[in-house]
């Protein structure tokens, strides 16, 4: 299947069942040594939406949504992915179903170039395994072409065509946080947790970034996204759940939370 | 220049030189920091000489001791021995590779090597001990006299038909999809287990194939020489290995071949060379090669991390130029 330069390459599945959340956390703890980062979290993130989760520095965001993605194993509780248990999964068997992460600080592949970053993330290539590796190029070859053509397809959509032979160690900030999205979206998700994915990034590439997310949210793609600029949030996300202190203090859209005065002082303020 | 000398400086030549491609498969392209590469290598050289030699108790070997004895002709030893190289693979990376960080991984394989050196030397009926194997028939030697000429160039041969099948096997792994797997996790394992790689499966399987190649090396080895004993494979020859890597550039296997011959071939010719110079007191210039090895790697680390053939970038057909500002 050859993608073509209009085409971008999205998730196409979405929950079997549209009532029931893509990924449901239950209670869910993570302890460092007695430190209660996260203490007893329980949200669901609907299907085909976009949801926001806030909260000020230290309130445990990104420790809950790396126990999500399994980078982080739970002290305690249950996370269901569409439906299905997946609390004793490792990240790569979550990433594999559909369930992948991107990190809150820049985690590019330095010394693989930026076509190769995405490239190495595209799943069911017959060249990626010992067997498929001895049995030579003749074997895997039309895969490859495939998923170039695939990753350079994105790397059009975020203005990064020029860059794809270059190492994706030597990009700023912004662009190895481009790559680390376009890497996700190689893997063609059902469901996104993206850790402050406009953090450093150009204004003009968040705009790109936003319109992305929207596209991708109309075809079905679930998100749950940590974000610190509220107005992004408040644009994109159809609902938002506060944290502080490791707990849920809040949820809604941004519209409700900016009513409940305990979340304004908490977090909203200024 | 005499044949004898020739064929011994090539067959060492290609048994460092594929040595060196199994070690920029772990550590190189992996990023497996195998510091007990050397035991690999020795126990393809132990399982290759018992595969060949008599049992013990046979005429004219009942001066050593040792386990086994199945006089198997050429080429089983060789492929016993690196099947041994894999099969030892198997334990030492379920214990080391699952849990352990990268950096006690590397500190973990040093001691495995000190120990399995220290067990072979003490337990005298396992290999011999310190005294080791001796008379290990070398292939076709009821054919040909490994004391002729022809016998020479066969022996080159085959250890060049080696080096030219395991440096195939080596650049399909490097050069595919698969190898790029290997990269990204030896770049950053945590965002490789975030979209998918399995890294103690990646790693198993390397660690594996690096020890049916390393075991292969010490297979031709001992062929060779005919010989083997603890003080052959002593923790440091690794250390030389890794030396020629960095030297010859990590990832990169023309690189771990110009690494095999400048450092473990070039050092021991520079040191035979200068057997005759009068140069402090005995054992003085074998020291200052230790010496030399160790500012070596320091000073690649620190001028030209790289290595003379740093890892090739892989630049897609079709794609623009490449921006090196």
């Amino acid at each position: 299947m050859s993608t073509s330069d209009d085409q971008i390459p999205m998730a196409k599945s979405v929950a079997k069942d549209s009532s029931r959340p893509m990924l449901a956390a239950d209670d869910i703890h993570r302890h460092f040594e007695g430190m209660r980062a996260v203490d007893g979290v329980s949200i669901d993130v609907p299907p085909g939406q976009i949801t926001g989760l806030i909260g000020p520095n230290g309130a445990g965001k990104s420790t809950f949504l790396a126990v999500l993605a399994g980078t982080l194993p739970a002290t305690s509780g249950t996370i269901a992915f569409d439906g299905k248990d997946i609390t004793k999964l490792p990240s790569y068997e979550r990433a594999r179903r559909g369930l992948v992460r991107t990190f809150q600080l820049p985690s590019e592949f330095a010394r693989l170039t930026v076509l190769e970053n995405l490239m190495v993330a595209a799943p069911n290539h017959r060249g990626d395994s010992l067997i498929g590796a001895l049995l030579g190029k003749r074997y895997w070859i039309e895969d490859e072409r495939r998923i170039v053509a695939e990753a350079r397809t994105l790397l059009k959509r975020f203005g990064m065509s020029a860059k794809e032979s270059d190492y994706a160690g030597t990009m700023s900030g912004g662009q190895k946080r481009l790559i680390e999205i376009m890497r996700a979206l190689m893997l063609h998700p059902r469901c996104l947790l993206l850790d402050e994915p406009m953090s450093g990034v150009h204004p003009k590439v968040i705009e790109e970034i936003q319109y992305y997310l929207q596209s991708l949210r109309a075809d079905g793609l679930t998100i749950l996204m940590v974000e610190h600029e509220l107005h992004l949030v408040e644009q994109l996300c159809d609902s938002v759940v506060v944290m502080a202190q490791g707990k849920v203090i809040g949820s809604g859209t941004m519209a409700s939370l900016r009513k409940q005065q305990e979340i304004v002082d908490a977090y909203l303020i200024g | 220049m005499n044949v004898y000398y020739a064929a011994n400086l090539l067959v060492y030549a290609g048994v460092d030189i594929i040595a060196c491609l199994a070690l920029n498969l772990m550590f190189g392209v992996s990023g497996i920091v195998n510091f007990s590469f050397i035991v690999f290598q020795a126990v393809g050289a132990y399982s290759a000489a018992i595969l060949s030699m008599p049992p013990d108790t046979a005429f004219g070997y009942d001066f050593q001791t040792y386990l086994g004895g199945s006089q198997l002709s050429f080429p089983l030893p060789w492929i016993g021995g690196a099947v041994a190289g894999g099969l030892l693979a198997i334990p030492i990376g379920f214990v080391v590779l699952r849990k352990l960080r990268a950096d006690y991984q590397a500190i973990a394989l040093l001691v495995l090597s000190i120990i399995a050196n220290t067990v072979v030397t003490n337990a005298t009926r396992l290999f011999n001990g310190a005294a080791g194997l001796a008379l290990v028939p070398p292939p076709f030697s009821q054919q040909i006299d490994p004391n002729t000429e022809n016998y020479q160039y066969l022996y080159v041969g085959l250890t060049a038909v080696c080096v030219v099948l395991v440096l195939i096997v080596v650049a399909r792994i490097t050069d595919s999809p698969y190898g790029r797997s290997l990269r990204a996790m030896r770049e950053r394992e945590v965002a490789a287990m975030a979209i998918g790689k399995n890294p103690v499966k990646l790693k198993m399987i390397t660690f594996i194939v690096g020890g049916v190649i390393a075991g292969l090396s010490g297979a031709i080895l001992v062929g060779f020489i005919q010989l083997w004993a603890p003080s052959v494979w002593l923790y440091p020859e690794t250390i030389i290995l890794f030396a020629a890597v960095i030297v010859g550039g990590r990832g990169n296997n023309v690189g771990a071949i110009l690494g095999a011959l400048l450092v473990p071939v070039g050092f021991e010719e520079v040191t035979r060379l200068m057997a005759n110079v009068a140069l402090g007191p005995p054992g003085m210039i074998p020291a200052l090669e230790w010496v030399a090895i160790g500012l070596l790697i320091i000073g690649f680390l620190w001028f030209r991390p790289d290595g003379v053939r740093p890892e090739p970038r892989h630049v897609f057909e079709g794609a623009p130029a490449v921006d090196d500002t």
